[in-house]
């Protein structure tokens, strides 16, 4: 296990170095000069010429990137070309505020999404299975921004019940209670397409499992309903839906950029777009790095995980 | 399993979906009913339609900054913003931190009498040896606080600087290589970096760090920023004027349209920038209030004056007489901007309106282009952006130009691009085979056509895009930059408008009203001949 953990950390050391350097390249390539858009329409050459001096963009691409490479090595991530500030000062608060929603969307989708799956499985084809199948259907085709639009639109405009934006209240900022009101909203738009995507998973799972025999000599030996579905059909589902849901996260991390606009929630998602369209480099690199490490590190723990639940993997890796 | 009860089920299915969808349409229903009253807190809250740049004010580009810094920070000479358009096309200049100021004769010598008993939010007294101190961070490529940044944003109110010289505790004198009769408004300005006066204290404290801890003399201070989330600031009880009635002000960058809306109806703010121009008439039927103005705001296009059509004035006049200004306003932008009949906006000094050059006159502009031998019309393409601050919806208002111009035989081809693409591309000026580029800008000030058509500040070397160049213009603009009498300025500026509008050089199209939608219970906001607003008599009545 240690040596898959460690080979594990070793590629995730190359995929980091490869993001970062496909990410320079990238803002590289595309138009548009983060000294021109810090002076604006009235800048002069002159003007210009001075500030990319200043800011280092008249090196040479491999000087800045190493230059870059050299920082990260310390644990620099480097300054803002736009708004001069280190860049992990900026970051840090943004990517907790990504973790926490992607968080309680997560929490979400594995509460509801697992036992619906596992109640439809075993209840197929019947309607309850069928409708839950059928709105999860339709809850994974739906534009998220959309969705975000429609709870905005009932449960803070219409009902008054919870704000419409933000993560506090702008007028009496508060604590936990606040944030948890503000967290709803873009929890429940940011969790509907893994959720039904898991919830669907689960089902088809846990339908191959209950027609396998040792399920039958499980009733025939007369175990209760429950302890069939929960303690042992489920058990063995697990390690598919743990990776499936490892893979979501991926999904929600990503995913959450337009529920982040729709709610004005502060997070990477919002601060990527701004400093992509900024051309701001260093924040745009560091932003893809932090999503890079969290998908990487939570799929290792996925694969740590199915590895600890099913005992064949356990002991090959353990052996 | 038989097919019968798979059937039933099926209905049965079919039904629960449709209750389902039942229960979720009444509760939309709901979103009719009235809550309860707001609770503001005496908190002024207003959605903003992005991040804004840093809060340094000399620093910072772009109108949504300078909105919020100016709040906080105050330049020598102010503009009087608590005059709506309707009662002040251009806002009269009031004294700032400058309580007065006196010019020599020869317009080449102002000497600022700086404002007595004014402290900075930190406790430091302002003086004259402060306001050096900024001038010399924007300016003096010698001094340790001079910043590049600054420097760049601010390049055109200090262009014409000499010397600076502290006279005495609150006399400073300021001398310039050659008169500027643009000056003093510049010194208001604050779209391209502004020219307010940050603490001494705070500058050597916090060097370049200085927007994250603002310090001015503004009606409110700095209390906190959380990016993405919130700028907060709190009134300044020992302002030296009007001090606010309101606590304080919250700035909430919302950029999704339809989320400030939904912000505004929930109560959760209580002003929002840039609403959809379709959601206005509902708000307004809501009770929302509506406040607009005619900030000087100008969406326009250049000519490239190297290509082998636009170079024609024919062909120039033909294409400003082929764009139906009116129906854009009304028809596409549902009234939201008035139909731009000025080289200028009309909140500009020197504006000059010129009906029989921009209103619509399909016969003459096909008569033109046929004196032109272009009577089967021409191909060529325009460029703008995607999105961006004060650009509306630039690739809409593209496509009607473009069907505008295809009623006189001139095939428009459009190119695109995501804003700070575009800003980067128009700045290195028009390539070949690009015959329009479109920008949307303004000031108050008349110098502005000197920076936007001036054969000096051809791109790349300035924001001249399409390489215009006429002596009589930059004579004219030259006669207006050092005419010593107001009056004179004025009519060269006229002048200047006018020879750009004769040569055809831009096209302007359509300028901004800048609406706000405001809750029922906000009064005392004013939407002035500015892009930007005043505060201080903002009102929350409940």
């Amino acid at each position: 296990m240690t040596r898959v953990i460690g080979s594990r950390l070793f590629s995730t050391i190359l995929v980091l170095f490869g993001v970062s350097l496909i990410v320079f390249l990238l803002l590289q390539m595309v138009p548009g000069d983060p000294a021109v858009t810090i002076l604006g329409s009235g800048a002069t050459a002159e003007t210009v010429a001075a500030l990319r001096t200043e800011l280092g963009l008249d090196r040479s691409l491999p000087v800045q990137f190493f230059d870059y490479l050299g920082g990260l090595l310390h644990g620099d991530l480097g300054r803002s070309l736009t708004i001069n500030t280190p860049v992990t000062d900026i970051m840090l608060p943004r990517f907790a505020n990504t973790l926490i929603l992607t968080a309680a969307a997560l929490v979400l989708c594995i509460l509801v999404a697992v036992p619906l799956g596992v109640i439809a499985a075993h209840k197929q084809y019947s309607i309850f299975d069928r409708a839950s199948m059928m709105i999860s259907l339709a809850g994974a085709s739906v534009p998220v921004y959309w969705f975000g639009l429609l709870l905005i639109g009932i449960f803070a405009i219409g009902l008054g019940w919870l704000p419409t934006s933000g993560m506090y209240n702008p007028r009496f900022p508060g604590g936990v209670g606040d944030l948890s009101a503000h967290l709803i909203l873009p929890a429940i738009a940011a969790a509907l397409v893994p959720l039904a995507v898991i919830a669907r998973m689960t089902r088809s799972v846990m339908i191959d499992i209950l027609q396998q025999d040792y399920i039958r000599t499980l009733r025939a030996s007369g175990l209760a309903t429950t302890s069939v579905l929960w303690r042992h059909a489920l058990r063995n589902a697990l390690p598919p839906i743990v990776n499936i849901i490892g893979l979501q996260v991926g999904y929600l991390l990503g995913g959450v950029v337009f529920v982040e606009v729709v709610f004005g929630w502060p997070g990477l998602g919002q601060q990527l777009y701004t400093s992509i369209t900024q051309r701001d480099i260093p924040v745009v690199q560091a932003g893809v790095l932090f999503i890079a490490l969290a998908f990487v590190i939570i799929n290792l723990f996925a694969d740590v995980a199915v590895g600890l639940l099913d005992p064949r993997t356990r002991r090959k890796v353990g052996s | 399993m038989t097919h019968g009860p798979r059937r039933t089920q099926r209905r049965l299915s079919l039904r629960l979906v449709a209750v389902c969808f039942i229960a979720l349409l009444s509760v939309s229903a709901l979103a009719g009913c009235s809550r309860g009253p707001v609770r503001t807190g005496n908190v002024f809250v207003i959605a903003i339609e992005s991040e804004a740049d840093v809060l340094d004010p000399q620093v910072a580009g772009g109108w949504v900054t300078w909105r919020i810094n100016r709040q906080i920070f105050e330049p020598l000479v102010d503009e009087d913003l608590t005059i709506p358009s309707a009662e002040a096309t251009v806002p009269p200049l009031r004294p700032g931190l400058a309580q007065s100021w006196d010019v020599s004769k020869d317009g080449l010598e102002y000497t600022f009498h700086i404002r007595h008993g004014v402290r900075f939010h930190d406790g430091t007294p302002l003086n004259a040896e402060a306001v050096e101190y900024n001038i010399r961070r924007m300016w003096d490529k010698n001094s340790p606080q001079y910043s590049v940044k600054a420097a760049g944003q601010t390049n055109f109110v200090w262009k014409f600087l000499d010397s600076l010289q502290t006279i005495d505790d609150y006399t400073l004198k300021v001398r310039l290589k050659q008169p500027f009769s643009e000056f003093l408004r510049m010194l208001t300005q604050g779209g391209n970096g502004s020219t307010a006066i940050i603490s001494p204290t705070a500058l050597k404290t916090y060097g370049e760090d200085i927007a994250d801890h603002p310090v001015g003399t503004g009606p409110f201070k700095f209390k906190e920023r959380i990016r993405g989330e919130r700028i907060d600031l709190v009134r300044n009880d020992d302002y030296w004027g009007t001090v606010p009635s309101i606590d304080g002000v919250v700035f909430r960058p919302l950029p999704d349209p339809s989320a400030r809306t939904a912000a505004l109806r929930s109560g959760d703010v209580d002003m929002i920038a840039v609403p959809n121009p379709d959601s206005i008439d509902n708000l307004v039927n809501e009770g929302y209030q509506l406040s607009e103005g005619i900030p000087p705001h100008i969406w326009y296009l250049s000519f490239n004056m190297k290509d082998k059509y636009t170079s024609k004035r024919a062909v120039r006049e033909a294409i400003n007489l082929a764009i139906d200004r009116d129906g854009m306003a009304q028809d596409l932008l549902r009234g939201s901007v008035n139909p731009a009949l000025g080289v200028q906006a009309l909140s500009a000094g020197g504006y000059v309106e010129r009906k029989d050059a921009y209103q619509r006159n399909l016969d003459k502009a096909r008569q033109l282009l046929a004196s032109a031998g272009l009577a089967n019309g021409f191909e060529t393409t325009l460029i703008t952006s995607t999105d961006g601050s004060g650009q509306i919806m630039p690739a809409q208002m593209a496509e009607f130009i473009q069907q505008n111009l295809a009623e006189i035989g001139i095939n428009l081809k459009i190119q695109t691009q995501e804003w700070i693409s575009y800003l980067g591309v128009w700045a290195r000026g028009m390539q070949d085979g690009v015959g329009m580029a479109q920008m949307s800008w303004g000031m108050t000030s008349p110098y502005w056509l000197y920076i936007a058509t001036s054969s000096e500040l051809q791109a790349p070397n300035g924001p001249n895009v399409g390489y215009y160049a006429n002596p009589a213009l930059d004579k004219a603009m030259d006669n207006a930059i050092t005419a010593l009498d107001p009056k004179e300025a004025d009519k060269f500026w006229r002048q200047a408008n006018n020879i750009v509008t004769d040569d055809s050089a831009l096209v302007p199209i359509v300028n901004d009203k800048a609406p706000y939608v405001l809750a029922p219970y906000v009064s005392g906001f004013v939407s002035a001949s500015e892009e930007w607003y005043d505060l201080t008599h903002v009102r929350l009545n409940q």
